[in-house]
């Protein structure tokens, strides 16, 4: 899931700070299940903000409303009347859905309340662990389900490097090394053979480095 | 535990609105210790005293 952390109240502060009137808008998807802009946070992130502005001798309104996911039009046009009543838009969703808003409203401009962060998996209650870089081209078959490029700190595709000291991370102690994990996991698979065979050099070409990307699914266009 | 960390969440939150976590806080006691009650409800009276009363309160 994509997990994404609220911006400090300051920060937050100062983007709405010339706005009478704001809608502070929720994310029921992702951003919900990581506490970070779901309905909840809606209501506690607004209450904030009020009691804030009246602090500062502010007049400003807080609307509140949250949709069931702001990355799609549908979904959106449920808040679309809200939109031309108020200066801003104050969006607690991931980047995608401040963007989306933007595209789909775009005389209003819809303001970022969170830093997204990454993707990732709660490993605990109140612990979300980066998994994923969406390198566009997967090789968990090879790594025992392990993933090299996000969680090895230099992405390395035949590691572990020199810096791997007992199953830890030379760049922090509290990472273990992703490939001291895939090797014993292996081991574990009886799949270690796997990792003698040669392989072709990863097309990078599929990762960010090239600009946005893109698909298109011919068989589902209207 | 829990609670405790909840608190200080609250607390962190009311300094950054500009209200004051000092407004906020958590004791352990029990319902035995009347004393001790009667002293920590004296201290926070006067702590809010001191602080003033809730600047978002209307009038």
């Amino acid at each position: 899931m994509i997990v994404a952390e609220q911006k400090p109240l300051e920060e937050i502060k100062r983007l709405v700070a010339d706005c009478h009137k704001v809608l502070v808008l929720g994310c029921g998807t992702c951003v919900t299940v990581c506490f970070a802009g779901g309905e909840k946070e809606v209501g506690i992130l607004a209450s904030s903000l009020r009691m804030a502005a009246r602090l500062d001798g502010k007049e400003i309104e807080f609307l509140e409303a949250t949709v069931q996911r702001q990355c799609e039009h549908e979904y959106n046009e449920a808040i679309a009347e809200l939109v031309p009543q108020v200066d801003a838009v104050l969006s607690i969703a991931c980047g995608i859905g401040v963007q989306t808003l933007n595209e789909q409203f775009p005389t209003k401009l819809t303001l970022p309340g969170l830093n997204t962060k990454f993707l990732g998996e709660p490993t605990e209650q109140g612990v979300w662990e980066e998994r994923c870089q969406a390198c566009g081209n997967c090789v968990l078959a090879t790594t025992g389900g392990i993933c090299p490029v996000a969680r090895c700190a230099k992405s390395l595709l035949n590691g572990p490097c020199g810096g791997s000291q007992r199953g830890v991370c030379e760049v922090n102690a509290e990472t273990p090394c992703a490939w001291q994990l895939i090797y014993d996991r292996m081991i574990a698979l009886g799949k270690l053979d796997l990792l003698l065979e040669p392989t072709p050099m990863k097309d990078w070409r599929t990762s960010r480095d090239g600009g946005q990307r893109k698909i298109v699914r011919e068989d589902l266009r209207l | 535990m829990a609670a405790e960390r909840r608190v200080k969440y609250v607390k962190d939150l009311l300094d950054q609105i500009g209200l004051g976590g000092t407004r906020l806080e958590m004791y352990f006691l029990s319902s035995a210790e009347g004393a001790r009650w009667a002293e920590i409800a004296t201290e926070m009276t006067r702590r809010i005293r001191e602080l003033g009363p809730n600047p978002l309160r209307d009038g």
